[in-house]
């Protein structure tokens, strides 16, 4: 009996040896990997495609022939995480440069290009070989959004789970800037239900 | 197993001894907030330097006091003026306290029969609130807008949690509703001091906002009801606003309750010392701040601890009768010595948990002074009941635009 007692605690304590080991895998980018009700890395990507999709097929930037020069004016971010909405800029701007539709105002890197053409210009660099001063091209189109969230929580009751809602949406929208007329506008959403227990261990 | 053990060592076998064993593991445990009031005593002398180094040597007693750890650090590097750091710092204190949402048995347990010093600290709610309004300022000074309103929505949270006992905290309240209109949001601000305006004293501090934000929005009611009684304001556009933090936080103290034959209630509370307001006069004279919104720490803290009394008492009462149930259980299986010895190391193990956040202010001021677009050179004189001469502080010369507003951090 205390040789069966002394294996069977042996073999119990190799298999939570091995729960606690480290383990590591590779999550592909277009993995779904969602651990709670937060912002995840999978929701920027469909927030990301839905709305580049929807710019591309709709008016004004579907019948536009001369690929029209946009400017990124950034998300603001009105949920209650941090989120940098940075990402998502960064890789709308991406989809919609690789569709070859339109172009993108370099907004992040005015002061480095006035700082560049001021150096051309400082009797250093051969006449031939500067660039042109006034040449830069003005933006027609203002791309501009806001991410929101509303957080919805069980209300207090005797329970052992905490269930959480969470609900995020994308605005978007793409001002004329001659204009100031929105010319394009849409949204899209992600919801979000979570559990959490109560008690541990 | 066995152990052998020479003649004149059989006490060791004693349940009473091992208690007793226990229990210097136990009291050793509750020395181990040292380097906490180390690091707090440096900081109130003057020394945040010091007591941030006293700090980043950490905890080597397990992740008991970690939010200690993170909250005093957060304190220490915002009066270094590296707010990023503190940010960072508090963001960990904040996920700390989410995690804190789950109760841990094995923790529990062992508390159970010893003391809540062998238990994770959690903060109390005033403290929990208060890493979101620290991380408010810190966003507010770095100019990082939008992470300053993602707090203030966490304030917001933890105020509708314990709306009661953190009712009073109005600087923290005037805060959030600056971090809504900051970016603008006004129906976010305007419900923030509508409800601070039913809770103040008098509305008169937020009046002026009320009527520029309830017009904003439309409500013509709310804009007649708040324009008789709002202080006259400025044309500027511009603002300066400062968080002015003075006076040291009251520490929570150790309260006892004594029962026959050897029952302890052990409770921790706070002695009341209210720290008085501040007053305030900027020169030029021209140049006046808006009504001041303040919070006295310590007696939201006190209303806090209050706030958890009933489940303070509770816990107490389980603790006392499993207790009871132990000495008894030793003296039926044991002589009575033993019994004694386990009464005794019990008794002694009642400690109360008066572990608290330190390095807090004993009160925290908004100020706000309009002021038109251009270069500005103010000074401040400060006067606070109980202070032998008044404070004179010359800011460093600071440039507005038109419809900024810049912050500023103080702490006397």
């Amino acid at each position: 009996m205390r040789r069966f007692l002394l294996v069977f605690s042996g073999l119990l304590m190799l298999i939570l040896l091995a729960g606690c080991s480290v383990t590591t895998r590779e999550v592909a980018p277009d993995e779904q990997v969602i651990y709670d009700e937060s912002y995840h890395f999978s929701d920027k990507k469909a927030i990301v495609d839905a709305m580049v999709t929807s710019l591309l097929s709709k008016y004004p930037l579907l019948r536009a022939t001369d690929r029209p020069v946009l400017i990124v004016y950034g998300i603001a971010n009105r949920t209650s995480e941090h989120i940098s909405t940075s990402a998502m800029t960064d890789d709308i701007r991406q989809s919609l440069l690789a569709s070859g539709r339109v172009r993108f105002i370099n907004e992040t890197q005015r002061q480095n290009i006035a700082r560049e053409t001021s150096y051309q210009y400082g009797g250093t660099v051969a006449a031939e070989t500067r660039i042109q001063k006034a040449r830069q091209v003005g933006a027609r189109y203002m791309l501009t959004g806001t991410l929101r969230s509303i957080e919805k929580n069980q209300p207090r009751q005797f329970r052992l789970k905490k269930k959480t809602l969470m609900y995020y949406s994308l605005n978007m929208e793409l001002t004329d800037i001659q204009t100031g007329l929105i010319e394009w506008a849409d949204s899209t959403e992600v919801i979000r239900e979570a559990s959490k227990p109560f008690i541990g261990w | 197993m066995k152990f052998f053990l020479p003649a004149g060592f059989a006490f060791l076998r004693r349940s009473g001894f091992h208690f007793l064993c226990l229990l210097v593991v136990l009291v050793n445990l509750t020395g181990c907030a040292g380097k906490l009031n180390k690091a707090a005593a440096q900081f109130h002398a003057g020394n945040p330097q010091a007591a941030l180094k006293t700090l980043e040597r950490g905890d080597h007693s397990g992740t008991r006091n970690q939010l200690l750890f993170l909250l005093e650090k957060g304190v220490v590097l915002h009066q270094l003026g590296q707010y990023q750091q503190s940010a960072e710092q508090l963001l960990q204190a904040a996920s700390l306290i989410d995690s804190f949402e789950a109760i841990s048995l094995s923790e529990q347990a062992g508390s159970l029969v010893t003391n809540d010093w062998l238990t994770r600290y959690q903060g109390e709610y005033s403290e929990r609130l208060w890493v979101h309004s620290y991380l408010m300022m810190n966003y507010l000074l770095l100019g990082q807008y939008d992470d300053a309103l993602v707090e203030a929505k966490q304030a917001l949270k933890r105020l509708q949690q314990y709306p009661q006992a953190l009712k009073h905290d109005y600087f923290t309240r005037a805060l959030i509703a600056l971090c809504f209109a900051n970016l603008a949001e006004d129906n976010d601000a305007y419900l923030v001091y509508r409800q601070l305006a039913d809770d103040l004293p008098t509305p008169k501090p937020v009046a002026a906002d009320i009527v520029y934000h309830a017009g904003k929005l439309g409500m013509q009611d709310e804009v007649e009801r708040f324009k008789r009684i709002m202080v006259a304001g400025s044309a500027d556009d511009a603002e300066l606003v400062l968080f002015i933090a003075h006076g040291k936080i009251p520490e929570k103290q150790p309260g006892n309750v004594f029962l026959p034959p050897s029952i302890r209630f052990a409770f921790p509370y706070y002695a009341a010392a209210e720290i008085p307001g501040l007053k305030l006069t900027v020169s030029p004279v021209s140049r006046q701040a808006l009504p001041l919104l303040s919070t006295d720490l310590g007696s939201v803290a006190q209303e806090a601890l209050e706030a958890r009394k009933l489940r303070i008492i509770a816990k107490e009462t389980v603790r006392a009768a499993a207790k009871e149930a132990i000495a008894q259980s030793v003296g039926n299986k044991n002589d009575a010595a033993a019994e004694v010895i386990v009464r005794v190391a019990l008794f002694l193990l009642e400690e109360p948990d008066t572990r608290c956040w330190k390095t807090l202010p004993g009160r925290l001021t908004l100020v706000r002074i309009p002021l038109a677009a251009g270069r500005h050179n103010l000074q401040l004189q400060l006067r606070s009941h109980g202070w032998a001469d008044q404070q004179t502080i010359d800011l460093p010369e600071f440039e507005l635009r038109r419809g900024q507003r810049a912050f500023r951090t103080l702490r006397f």
